[in-house]
C-alpha cells in the first residue's frame, strides 16, 4: 500500500503547477490585445490622414508645405507605433522563453516514477521555492521574492513583474490613491466586464466620497459633476448602490447615521485593495489564495495524526530523545509547524501502520523489537535489557510482552 | 501521439516548439518599419521641391503601397493571434485546467506562523541573506500595513478574520510537547536576533569544512557536545575520529595534506593513540579492527579491511549524520518540515479535489471536521507516527478513545472494548482467549 503511494501519478501531480503555464499564456494574450489595439488605432489615424492629404493635394486644397507637415505627423505616429510594438514584441519573446523553461521544468517530472527517485527531491525542492516566491509576492514582500528567485536562479519560473505591478497598485490603494487602479481598469476594460467585476464602480464611488469628505463647496460641486459622469452610468448594473451613495451628498463625515458614516470609513481603502487583488487574480487565472496555502492545508492534514497535539510524547515527536538512527521527527510535531497544524483535520486511515514485532514495556509504551534492541545496543546495555526511547527507563527483557496488531 | 509513453508534457513541448516557429510580433515591427520608410521617402521627395504637381504625384503613388503594407501588418497580427490560439488549444488538450480549492483558505488566518516557518526553512537551507531580507520585510509590513482583509461572498470584508495579530506561539527552544503550557508571544524579531541564526551559520561553516575534507571543526563540535550526543545514542564523534584516522592513513598523495609526521601511516597511528583511547569502552571491536589493518598497510585494497578504507561516500554520510545530530540538539528535525509538508500536500491534493468534486456532484457539503473525510495515501517514509485503526470499529484511536491491549496481546479501541464486554468479562474477537476487562491496559504506540 505504501509502495503504491510512492508512485508518481503524472496526470495528477501537477495540480499546483497549473498557474505556472497559464499565466504566461494569459500575459501573451494580454500583450497581443494591447499590440492589436494600438495598431488599429494608429493605423486608422494614419490611413485617414494619408487619404485626406492625398486628396487635398490632388485638388490643390492642400499646399505642399502642409503635405509635408501632415507627413511628419504620420511619421511621428508610426514611429510611436513602432516603439510600442517593439516593446510588445520583446515582451512576447520573453514570455515564449519563459514558457519554454517552464514546460521543460514540468517535463522533468515525467522522467521520475516514484518519490524515492533521487531527482524527485531536487524537483520538489524547486517546487517549494516556487511556492514560496508566489507567497512572498502575493504578500508584497518583493525584495525577499526577488532575492530568493535570484539565489535559486529560477527567474524564468516565477512571475515577479506581474506581482510587483499588482503590489504597486495595491499599495497605492491602501495609501488612498485610486489613479493607478483606474488606469489598470482602463487597460483591462473588456475583461473586467466579462468578469462582471464591481472594481471600477467602487473606485468611482471612492473618488466621490473623497470629494465630499473635504466638505468644501467647490469640492461638493465637483463631486456632483463626477457622480453625473462616472457613477450614474452604473445605474443599470447597481441601481440600489447608486441611489444610496448619491444620497451621501446630504451627510458629512461626522454623520451619526451608520448607514452613511460607513462610506467615510478608512477601512474602505483596504476593501478596495482586496477587490482589486481579487479581480487581478481572476483575470489572470490565478488561484484566489497563495499556492503555498493550498499545499500546506493539504499536506498538514495528510501528515497529521491525533498524536501530534496530544499530551503524551512519542518517539516521533521528541527529537531530543529519539534515537539518532531512525526516522526524523514528524513535521507536524516540529516547532515550525505544530501551531499551524493545530486546527486542521487529521488524516484519515483505513489500515493500521505499525512496526513489526511489537513489544510493550512495563510502562505501557510500545516499540518495534528491532528498534528497541538497536537502541539498547547503542546504549551499551547487554542483550538482557532494553531502554525506553522516550523516557530512558531501563527494563529487563523478560518484562516485555508481545503485542499483536493486524 | 497515441504512444502511452508520451506524456502530456512531451506533447505540450512539441506543440510549443511548433508555435515557436510561427510568426511573431517582431515581424509586424519590421513591416511597420517599411511603412515608415515609405512615408519618409515621400516626405523627402515632397520637401525637396515643394511643387504641387510632384507632390500630388508622390502622394498618389504612396496610397497603394502603404495600403498593402498596412494589410501586411494586419496579416502579421492575425498570424500571431493564430499562433497563440494554437498554443491555447495545446494547453487545453495536454494540460487541461483542473479546479483548485477556492472557498475555504484554512491558512489565511496564520500569516505570522507561516512567515516564521518560511524564515526557519530559509535558515536551514543556508539561505542566510534571503532569510535576513525576508525577516526585515515581514517586520516592516506588520508595522505599517493593516491586515489584508478577506472578502466574503458579497465582497464585503470578513470581520471574523480580524484577529490576525497577537497569536500565541510556543517558545522555539522548548520541546514541542510543553507548548500547551508555555504560551509565549513569539515573533519574527526573535528569529533575527536569536541564536538560531548564529547556530545555523555555525552548522553551515562546519559543513563547508567537511565538504573540503577538513574534519577538525566537526570533531571539535562533537567533542564539546559529547554528553548530549551520547544521551541520544549517537556515535558521531567516534565516526568522525575513525574517518580522520583513515583519511590520514591514506597519506599526502590522497588527502593533500602536508607530508609530515602528522600525516601518512605514522601520523595516523599517532592520531589513533591520542584519540581512540576513550572510545575503547564502546567501540573496542572496531578499534581492534583498524589496528589490525595496519598490518596490511601496504595492500589494503586486497585485504579483508578494504571496506573500512573505502571512504568515498563516507564524507557525505558523516556530513548528513552531523546535520541530523546538530538539528536534533537544537530541538529541530533534520529534514525541513516545510519541505515535507509541501511535498505531502502535492501528493494529497488530488485526493482532496476528487472528493470535493464527488461531493459537489452528490450535492453533499464538504464541511471541515476533526478528521479528513477521504484517504490521502503517503509514501512509507512520510508516515512518522504509528497508526492504529481499530479492526472492529474501523476508526483511528485518539486521546479520548485510546488503544487498549487485552491480556492475549491483541489491541482494540477503548470504546470498542467497552461495547464488547459482557459485565466484567471480555472475549477477544481475534482469538479464543477470554479475560477480565480490568486486565486491559492502555498502551502508547
Amino acid at each position: 500500500m505504501a509502495d503504491e503511494a510512492s508512485k508518481i501519478d503524472h496526470k495528477k501531480h501537477l495540480l499546483l503547477d497549473q498557474p505556472l503555464l497559464r499565466l504566461p499564456y494569459e500575459l501573451l494574450r494580454k500583450n497581443f490585445r494591447s499590440a492589436h489595439f494600438t495598431t488599429e488605432w494608429d493605423a486608422a489615424f494614419v490611413k485617414n490622414l494619408l487619404k485626406e492629404t492625398a486628396t487635398g493635394s490632388l485638388n490643390a486644397k492642400t499646399a505642399p508645405e502642409d503635405v509635408v507637415k501632415n507627413l511628419d505627423v504620420m511619421l511621428a505616429r508610426m514611429r510611436g507605433l513602432k516603439r510600442k510594438l517593439t516593446t510588445n514584441a520583446e515582451e512576447e519573446a520573453r514570455l515564449y522563453r519563459q514558457l519554454g523553461a517552464r514546460v521543460a521544468h514540468l517535463r522533468e517530472l515525467s522522467t521520475m516514477h516514484t518519490v524515492e527517485d533521487v531527482h524527485y527531491e531536487s524537483w520538489s525542492r524547486q517546487r517549494l521555492d516556487r511556492l514560496m516566491v508566489d507567497y512572498l509576492l502575493r504578500h508584497g514582500y518583493n525584495a525577499s521574492a526577488t532575492a530568493l528567485a535570484n539565489e535559486r536562479q529560477m527567474q524564468d519560473l516565477v512571475d515577479i513583474d506581474t506581482f510587483i505591478s499588482m503590489s504597486r497598485i495595491r499599495t497605492a490603494l491602501e495609501g488612498g490613491s485610486v489613479q493607478e487602479a483606474l488606469a489598470w481598469c482602463a487597460d483591462n476594460k473588456k475583461e473586467l466586464r466579462k468578469l462582471k467585476s464591481n472594481l471600477e464602480f467602487m473606485l468611482r464611488c471612492q473618488q466621490y466620497i473623497e470629494l465630499l469628505r473635504a466638505e468644501q463647496p467647490s469640492k461638493t460641486i465637483e463631486a456632483i459633476a463626477h457622480a453625473k459622469k462616472s457613477i450614474v452610468p452604473f445605474n443599470e448594473t447597481y441601481p440600489a448602490e447608486v441611489s444610496h451613495i448619491i444620497g451621501l451628498l446630504a451627510f458629512g463625515p461626522d454623520t451619526p447615521l451608520p448607514a452613511y458614516a460607513r462610506y467615510y470609513s478608512p477601512s474602505r481603502w483596504s476593501q478596495l485593495a482586496s477587490i482589486f487583488v481579487d479581480a487581478h487574480n481572476k483575470l489572470l487565472g490565478l488561484p484566489s489564495f497563495p499556492l503555498l496555502h493550498i499545499a500546506l492545508s493539504s499536506g498538514l492534514s495528510a501528515l497529521k495524526t491525533p498524536a501530534c497535539h496530544g499530551a503524551e510524547a512519542t518517539a516521533s515527536s521528541t527529537p531530543g530523545h529519539a534515537t539518532s538512527l531512525t526516522a526524523s521527527v514528524c513535521p507536524i510535531c516540529s516547532t515550525e509547524l505544530n501551531e499551524l497544524a493545530r486546527n486542521v483535520p487529521y488524516a484519515h486511515h483505513d489500515k493500521s501502520h505499525v512496526a513489526n514485532d511489537l513489544l510493550v514495556l512495563p510502562n505501557n509504551r510500545v516499540y518495534g523489537q528491532a528498534r528497541i534492541h538497536e537502541y539498547a545496543a547503542k546504549a551499551g546495555l547487554g542483550p538482557n535489557h532494553v531502554k525506553d526511547l522516550v523516557t530512558g527507563q531501563v527494563f529487563p527483557v523478560d518484562k516485555l510482552k508481545k503485542v499483536f496488531i493486524t | 501521439m497515441d504512444d502511452n509513453r508520451t506524456t502530456g508534457m512531451d506533447s505540450l513541448q512539441h506543440a510549443l516548439a511548433e508555435v515557436n516557429k510561427m510568426r511573431r510580433l517582431s515581424t509586424a515591427v519590421d513591416h511597420v518599419d517599411k511603412i515608415i520608410e515609405m512615408l519618409s521617402a515621400a516626405r523627402e521627395q515632397v520637401a525637396a521641391t515643394l511643387d504641387p504637381h510632384t507632390t500630388s504625384l508622390t502622394m498618389t503613388k504612396l496610397q497603394n503601397p502603404t495600403k498593402v503594407a498596412f494589410d501586411r501588418v494586419n496579416d502579421d497580427l492575425k498570424e500571431v493571434s493564430g499562433a497563440h490560439k494554437k498554443l491555447g488549444r495545446a494547453l487545453d488538450k495536454h494540460f487541461p485546467l483542473k479546479p483548485l480549492p477556492s472557498d475555504h483558505d484554512a491558512m489565511a488566518e496564520y500569516p505570522d506562523l507561516i512567515n516564521r516557518a518560511i524564515a526557519m526553512h530559509l535558515l536551514r537551507e543556508g539561505q542566510f541573506s534571503v532569510a535576513s531580507t525576508f525577516i526585515d520585510e515581514a517586520q516592516d509590513a506588520s508595522a505599517h500595513h493593516a491586515p489584508y482583509q478577506r472578502l466574503d461572498a458579497e465582497g464585503t470584508p470578513d470581520d471574523d478574520l480580524d484577529e490576525l495579530m497577537d497569536e500565541d506561539y510556543p517558545d522555539v527552544n522548548a520541546s514541542p510537547f510543553t507548548t500547551a503550557s508555555t504560551n509565549e508571544h513569539q515573533d519574527l524579531s526573535s528569529l533575527q536576533s536569536q541564536e538560531l541564526q548564529t547556530k545555523f551559520a555555525e552548522m553551515y561553516s562546519i559543513l563547508q569544512e567537511l565538504k573540503a575534507r577538513n574534519l577538525g571543526p566537526a570533531i571539535e563540535w562533537a567533542r564539546s557536545n559529547s554528553v548530549e550526543l551520547e544521551a541520544r545514542g549517537s556515535n558521531l564523534e567516534f565516526e568522525l575520529i575513525k574517518l580522520q584516522f583513515v583519511w590520514l592513513f591514506k597519506g599526502p598523495l590522497v588527502n593533500g595534506l602536508p607530508d609530515n609526521e602528522r600525516n601518512g601511516r605514522s601520523g595516523a597511528l599517532d592520531y589513533a593513540r591520542h584519540n581512540f583511547g576513550r572510545f575503547q569502552g564502546r567501540h573496542l571491536a572496531e578499534i581492534d579492527r583498524l589496528a589490525g589493518a595496519m598490518a596490511f598497510a601496504s595492500n589494503i585494497p586486497d585485504s579483508p579491511y578494504r571496506q573500512d578504507f573505502a571512504i568515498d561516500g563516507a564524507f557525505m554520510d558523516v556530513a548528513s549524520s552531523f546535520t541530523r545530530e546538530f538539528c536534533s540538539l537544537l530541538g529541530l528535525s533534520a529534514e525541513s518540515p516545510l519541505y515535507i509538508a509541501a511535498t505531502a500536500g502535492a501528493l494529497a491534493l488530488p485526493y482532496q479535489m476528487k472528493f470535493v468534486e464527488m461531493s459537489k456532484a452528490k450535492g453533499t457539503e464538504w464541511t471541515t471536521a476533526n478528521e479528513l473525510a477521504f484517504e490521502t495515501p503517503l509514501p512509507e517514509r512520510m508516515l512518522y507516527h504509528s497508526i492504529f485503526v481499530c479492526p472492529v470499529a474501523k476508526e483511528q484511536t485518539t486521546e479520548a478513545n485510546p488503544p487498549m491491549m487485552i491480556p492475549c496481546g491483541h489491541v482494540l479501541a477503548k470504546e470498542t472494548l467497552q461495547r464488547l464486554c459482557k459485565g466484567s468479562r471480555l472475549k477477544c474477537p481475534y482469538c479464543p482467549s477470554e479475560g477480565q476487562i480490568k486486565d486491559a491496559r492502555q498502551i502508547i504506540l
